[in-house]
């Protein structure tokens, strides 16, 4: 069992030295905060990942939430968890004091969500489904929503969940079937229709649970253009907030699932006695609108989540690679010398290396995420604003879809370095790796993300937005080759930008010319190489920052170190691939489009 | 009712110790330091004491101005204000100078009950607050792991070798908490928020009128070394009886556990 699960050194770093996040307390939302109290929540929120969270990761997994046929129980230390986060006001950190949250920066938020996954995934879930619901009420819903359920779901008295999967609609949302009729006699809809893969959809954690739904009501368009948002609750709230009459949603299964065990991924009937009420959410056929408004940081809080996990099984295989005794050095010929511990082979570093800058790069890539999040709701200029939310758009796709598939990535390499034991259930990465891969396919599959980012980010307003981004990576370059040791890896990291722009004007002709086929045909080779670029100038970011304070005197010679050359050992390897995909796409490869499926 | 929490700051026991240069210290850079776990079971015992019996918690520690932090970590648990002996201008500290500034400091706060940790997990001296019981002239027990108050009595319990003693004490008095007594909560956010708002007044030491030599260390520090680490597995072979009876020869004779 590992001792850590993240470095809380680096988050500090992150925090403080990287992202400025005390700066935000100039503006007047974030007056009554000190890094004294942005530290004491990073501290606490990692003491709760290690001490609540941590403990029940293993029975998570083997108890699993239990279906009786009837009704759903989370794994029993569950509620321990529940309680801890709900009385301590991790449910909506950042919320306003109205709101009854603490006006933290969302910042802190997503750091907490990211140490929480680092605990136990699947426990987690429970508390990010009920901010999102909570999130909709607040942002959209009427004075009357928001007076029954949001103090109650922000302090974790109700939970929630996002309900838009069916069992024949997934990715293709605007194909649902679930309908929403207007009651004679109320101000409600009523609802029928069924939904699967509902994460939360039902257990015994709280005495409600307030399901916002996707459907569509009689008349309204096709496609996602009909689609409206509706606040369903398990049991119906009586207008002084007493709990009752059962609100006519039936649970008819929870899925086996390869691994997040312990989160209840529910199917549920809506309306199946006919009476299952409903309410409307902001305005009719705007649901999808209302949902995507909150998807940027809930797509950067996925690749949290799955990061999370990766930062976990880091430790567990930097622990056990320090411990294992196993070999000599490659030059020693004497059998009776003792063993070395694996970490010694430069293999095993290696791997140990990769997932470091993994972990480290995306999750300064989610915290930037999430400060640009903050300064945009902190400034006034609405240009200033603008600016910041390109950066956001631009960035969201690679959080969510890289963030994911590297970090199950990373934790295959933490099994690797734990040879046959990784592959036994009695250590916790091979858990993790099943944990873990349900963050690409969730949230928007990582596929569909490659053609957001492609098809509708690049080119937004004009391409601004990617100029926005590119202007940002140009600035930390330019910083870079200021300091002496950091040139040539400025200069490397500079020429993936310049193969980045070449490969996306190329592809931009192409979509100008009308062959959006061919244009989107490579999309996820595109993500990835995009996210090359992130996540190696996030990494020379840090690099810059730890370089200044070496070039200060530093007692930390190790730490600041070690930010450096995890920065060099990632755009080493990445670099070369990132450069690699880009002239692939611009030689035109199109097999992906050509290859007909009878060719199988 | 007053309860006074001694506190201490040490470096967290998860973080990895660098022995300094000099051979004599620790490295502190980059060291992330806590309030000592056992001390957290004495906020608690105080704090559960405010919600019971409306005790006014002040917690009280001696260390450089950075103790402030773990200061505020106790507000953020419940406490109600704090005091920081500032220690930054003397040269090093034993058991003895910290409990005479501790002591000295306690002197006019009028406390009815103070409680502290059984040991510090840096030193593991486990001698200040006794020292500072013995200064004030109060009855003093170690080790609890019950308390419950009647008037102006406490009932507790503490752990001994193999036993258990339950013992009545007169307030005003000092105890020191052993785990398993409450188990300590976890800072709230909106508390964290209300912990900034709370006083900790900062005391120099040198005001607290104590003269430098009775302050000064009695002992020096030689060497520092890290615990050299070890892990030798050992598989005996043979059946069952051969097999028991190596183990119990090894134990006994190689190991000399037995
Ligand atoms: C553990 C778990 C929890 C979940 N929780 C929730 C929840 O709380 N709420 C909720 O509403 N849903 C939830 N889901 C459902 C999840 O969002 C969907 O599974 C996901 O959107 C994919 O839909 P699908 O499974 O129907 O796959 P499909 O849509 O059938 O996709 C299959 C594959 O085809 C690709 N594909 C599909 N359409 C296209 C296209 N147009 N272009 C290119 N590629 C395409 C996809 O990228 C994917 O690789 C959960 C799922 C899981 C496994």
């Amino acid at each position: 069992m590992p001792d850590k699960l993240a470095d809380m050194r680096t988050i500090k770093f992150l925090l403080h030295e990287v992202l400025k996040l005390e700066e935000l307390t100039q503006y007047p939302y974030y007056e009554d905060h000190s890094r004294e109290t942005l530290d004491m929540a990073a501290d606490t929120a990692y003491q709760l990942a290690h001490e609540v969270f941590w403990p029940s990761y293993q029975e998570f997994d083997q108890e699993g939430a239990q279906f009786d046929g009837h009704k759903v129980a989370v794994p029993k230390a569950m509620h321990e968890i529940w309680k801890q986060c709900a009385e301590g006001g991790w449910i909506g950190p950042n919320v306003s004091y109205d709101d009854g949250g603490q006006q933290f920066p969302i910042t802190i938020h997503a750091l907490a969500c990211f140490l929480f996954n680092c605990g136990n995934t699947a426990a987690a879930m429970y508390l990010g489904l009920t901010y999102g619901a909570a999130h909709l009420i607040k942002t959209f819903g009427s004075k009357e929503l928001q007076d029954l359920y949001m103090a109650k779901l922000f302090a974790g008295q109700y939970a929630g969940t996002m309900v838009l999967t069916e069992p024949d609609t997934g990715t293709s949302v605007g194909d649902m079937t679930t309908t929403a009729s207007k009651s004679p006699d109320g101000d409600y809809y009523l609802l029928r229709g069924n939904k699967r893969f509902i994460s939360g959809g039902d257990h015994d954690l709280t005495e409600n649970i307030i399901h916002a739904v996707l459907a569509r009501t009689e008349g309204a368009p096709p496609g996602i253009k009909g689609l409206s948002l509706f606040i369903v609750p398990k049991y119906r709230v009586n207008g002084d907030g007493s709990i009752g009459e059962w609100n006519d949603v039936t649970t008819t299964g929870i899925e086996h699932k390869m691994g997040l065990k312990g989160s209840a991924t529910a199917s549920l009937t809506f309306g199946d006695k006919g009476d299952c009420r409903a309410w409307l959410v902001g305005e009719l056929n705007h649901g999808l609108r209302y949902m995507f408004e909150l998807m940027n940081m809930a797509r950067v809080f996925t690749g949290m989540q799955a990061v999370g996990v990766a930062s976990a099984a880091y430790h567990c295989a930097l622990e056990y690679s320090r411990t294992r005794l196993q070999g000599r050095d490659i030059t020693s010929r004497d059998p009776l010398e003792p063993q070395i511990p694996i970490i010694q082979h430069p293999d095993v570093r290696l791997m140990l290396l990769k997932q470091r800058a993994v972990v480290e790069g995306c999750l300064g890539l989610f915290l930037y995420c999430a400060r640009v999040h903050d300064q945009e709701h902190a400034v006034t200029d609405p240009e200033e604003q603008q600016r910041l939310h390109m950066l956001l758009e631009m960035l969201t796709p690679c959080c969510k879809a890289y963030g994911s598939d590297a970090a199950f990535e990373s934790i295959r390499l933490a099994i690797q370095c734990h040879g046959g034991s990784g592959y036994s259930e009695e250590y916790p990465v091979a858990q993790m790796l099943r944990d873990c891969k349900v963050f690409s396919i969730y949230e928007g599959a990582n596929g569909i993300q490659a053609l957001d980012l492609l098809g509708r980010k690049v080119p937004m307003k004009g391409g601004m937005a990617l100029q926005a981004l590119n202007a940002e990576v140009s600035k930390t370059i330019a910083e870079a080759k200021e300091l002496a040791p950091l040139k040539d890896l400025a200069d490397k990291i500079e020429s993936l930008q310049n193969e980045v722009v070449q490969a996306t004007m190329h592809l931009g002709m192409l979509g100008l010319s009308g062959k959006v086929n061919q244009y989107l045909c490579n999309a996820t080779a595109y993500l990835e190489m995009f996210s090359h670029l992130a996540i190696s100038w996030q990494l020379l970011m840090q690099a810059v920052v730890a370089q200044k304070v070496l070039d200060a005197g530093s007692t930390e010679e190790n730490f600041y170190r070690g930010k450096i050359e995890t920065a060099r050992c990632y755009a080493g390897y990445n670099v070369p691939h990132g450069i690699a995909t880009a002239q692939m796409l611009t030689a035109d490869e199109r097999t992906a489009l050509d290859f007909k499926p009878e060719w199988f | 009712m007053k309860v006074v929490v001694l506190i201490k700051r040490v470096p967290d026991t998860a973080s990895e110790l660098q022995v300094a240069a000099d051979g004599k210290s620790v490295v502190t850079g980059g060291l992330k330091f806590v309030m000592s776990p056992y001390d957290e079971h004495a906020v608690e015992l105080a704090i559960q004491l405010k919600e019971s019996h409306g005790a006014e918690v002040v917690v009280l520690s001696a260390g450089p101005p950075e103790t402030k932090e773990i200061i505020r970590s106790a507000l953020a648990m419940g406490a109600d204000s704090g005091i920081l002996v500032d220690t930054a201008q003397l040269g090093a500290l034993t058991c003895r100078g910290t409990a005479r500034l501790l002591a000295a400091a306690l002197a006019d706060l009028g406390a009815d009950l103070v409680v502290a940790g059984k040991q510090a997990v840096d030193d593991d001296a486990a001698q200040v607050p006794e020292r500072v019981a013995e200064l004030l002239g109060i009855p003093h027990a170690s080790v609890i792991t019950r308390f419950e108050l009647s008037g102006t009595t406490a009932s507790v319990d503490r752990e001994i070798e193999g036993g258990q003693y339950t013992l009545e004490l007169p307030l005003p008095a000092l105890f020191t908490t052993q785990k398993g007594i409450n188990t300590p909560r976890y800072p709230t956010l909106p508390n964290i928020m209300k912990a900034k708002k709370k006083e900790i007044r900062e005391v120099p030491a040198a005001q607290l009128g104590l003269a430098a030599d009775s302050l000064s260390a009695q002992a020096t520090t030689e060497a520092m070394t890290l615990p050299r680490q070890q892990r030798l597995c050992r598989v005996i072979e043979g059946d069952n009886a051969q097999r028991v009876k190596e183990l119990v020869r090894v134990l006994h004779m190689e190991e000399k556990v037995l």
